[in-house]
């Protein structure tokens, strides 16, 4: 039905929310790594998956405070493949009870977990999300994949016309976006570079030097009307998210992140047309109003989105699916400063997928969690109490919702 | 003389498709039971799951729902850059991507009516007929 690879999740029940919180994260060292392995030095060997996953477990379990022993369940998800859970374990140093591989990208791995957590098969989780993409010269789109594994719904499809690749997606979307709504590539532009000037504040952003619309206008193109800045990075890099049931992390170090909600919605049928027409409408909408009642919440207390940015076109169809502002509008939006800070909706306030990092919806957890406990710095958003990620691809899409839990 | 194209998706369904090509037929799938047209070629209904699946010949019009331009090369000298590709609301519902014949990106025009027409074409599989569409 969906190429989406979504891990089980419980039902979105309004008594499964704010049962389990997230009380430790970690990331790589996105930046310095993405400039070592453009430079190569002499002798440079691109880090393992298995160091990647590592640090980043070691920093969300000093950022947790917690020991070795206070883990009982390592959950870890790859896209690209990684080390067997059990010998993970050794290598991070913890005596699991259970070990396993739980998925690969942030599609449902956070409401399993908590699942898992409310029926006491598990208590303290470390979720790692790992993977070695670039290093590995992994690109999306050509003959990548082979046309014998076609499914009906891929661009491995469509060969014969040389219509292969992920962005290609995102650049019909804007195509007919720009042919609807009367906007042009230099309104477009604009998105990207917002993005850019919020990751000028994350030293750990790939890519942090913001840039002008004249710049963004000469760049080059990666599929025609959607220049380079328009498309997501690829980089190597792992995520690690520390999960407890939410009465315990009440006694842990940190503000605990609640995960209050949470939902998820395909596109069945007719995919060309829904994605490119209706630009997933329906299934934000219907994914993001049942995530919001889990929640108990509406969209006006969500005070900080983290879209999936794969392309620049793609946070616009979000922006306006969930509802922050009207059809045909987000462009507009975002021109007028609602996307950052003192806006309607700071959005990838970090810098996103397209400025940060690209870890595959993984990337989008720990700036939220940073935000809700107050610990973003200059660019903290003042009064946050709710925020909303989304794994939004190209035929569904994963809204999570999480609350201050204090 | 053949163009030279990446190759096709073949298998159960797919055959049928390119031997209708082949005929200046382009053929999509109708559902028995609720009468979807699915495209690409699916071996059940992607609307009610049956596997009553018949291909049909269809007008061959559509309108240009949307376009792109290839710039980074995928395919290395098989499809060498700049290319265009179009996606194309046939009349009968499904939406087809493929390639502007005797016009370019550059004059796309939203809700332009096209029609099909087939390019002689060879990939890895042999030749074949490729449906692209021109201005109606």
């Amino acid at each position: 039905m969906s190429d989406a690879g979504m891990t089980p999740m419980p039902p979105s029940l309004r008594e499964y929310s704010r049962r389990a919180s997230i009380v430790g994260v970690g990331e790589t060292d996105y930046h310095k790594d993405y400039q070592a392995e453009r430079k190569r030095a002499e002798g440079y060997e691109p880090p393992t998956v298995d160091d990647l996953c590592k640090l980043a477990f070691d920093r969300a379990m000093a950022d947790a405070g917690l020991k070795p022993g206070d883990i009982d369940a390592l959950a870890m998800h790859y896209t690209f493949g990684g080390p067997d859970p059990d010998e993970m374990a050794s290598y991070l140093g913890i005596t699991p009870e259970k070990a396993w591989v739980n998925g690969h990208i942030f599609a449902g791995p956070l409401p399993n977990i908590v699942g898992r957590i409310m029926s006491g098969e598990v208590k303290t989780v470390a979720m790692i999300f790992g993977i070695g993409n670039r290093s590995a010269g992994r690109q999306f789109g050509g003959n990548t994949y082979g046309a014998g594994m076609a499914g009906p719904s891929s661009y491995y499809y469509f060969h014969p016309w040389g219509w292969s690749s992920q962005a290609a997606h995102w650049a019909m979307m804007a195509q007919r976006y720009f042919a609807k709504f009367g906007k042009r590539e230099e309104d477009l532009g604009h998105v990207p570079m917002v993005v850019r000037q919020h990751a000028s504040t994350n030293d750990n952003a790939i890519m942090q030097k913001p840039f002008t619309i004249d710049e963004y206008m000469a760049s080059r193109y990666i599929v025609r009307p959607l220049h380079l800045y328009d498309i997501c990075l690829v980089n190597d890099g792992a995520v690690c998210l520390i999960v407890t049931a939410a009465d315990r992390a009440r006694d842990m170090v940190k503000v605990p992140v609640d995960v209050a909600g949470w939902s998820e919605s395909y596109i069945t049928q007719d995919k060309f047309k829904v994605m490119v027409d209706e630009r997933l409408r329906p299934q934000i909408q219907s994914a993001g109003n049942e995530a919001l009642a889990m929640a108990g919440l509406s969209l006006d207390d969500i005070g900080q989105f983290e879209g999936y940015d794969v392309a620049s076109i793609h946070l616009v169809n979000q922006l306006e699916g969930f509802g922050f502002t009207p059809d045909g509008t987000g462009i507009d939006f975002c021109i007028d400063g609602q996307m950052t800070l003192g806006g309607r909706i700071p959005t990838n306030i970090a810098g996103g997928n397209m400025s940060d990092n690209y870890m595959q919806g993984w990337g989008q957890v720990p700036e939220i969690v940073r935000q809700l406990r107050g610990e973003a710095g200059s660019r903290q958003i003042a009064g946050l109490n709710a925020s909303l990620s989304a794994m939004t691809q190209t035929d569904c899409v994963h809204p999570v919702i999480y609350t201050r839990g204090d | 003389m053949a163009e030279k194209r990446p190759p096709r998706a073949m298998g159960p369904g797919n055959e049928e498709f390119w031997q209708g090509c082949a005929r200046g037929e382009l053929l999509i799938q109708k559902c028995g039971n609720c009468g979807h047209r699915p495209w690409p070629v699916v071996q059940t209904c992607e609307q009610c799951g049956s596997d009553k699946l018949a291909f049909e010949k269809v007008s061959g019009n559509g309108k240009l729902a949307s376009w792109c331009t290839f710039e980074r090369p995928y395919y290395g000298d098989l499809m060498p850059v700049p290319y265009d590709t179009i996606l194309v609301e046939l009349d009968e519902g499904p939406w087809f991507i493929s390639n502007p014949s005797g016009f370019a990106n550059t004059d796309a025009e939203l809700g332009m009516p096209v029609k099909v027409t087939f390019l002689d074409c060879e990939d890895s599989h042999g030749e074949f007929r490729l449906p692209v569409f021109e201005r109606a």
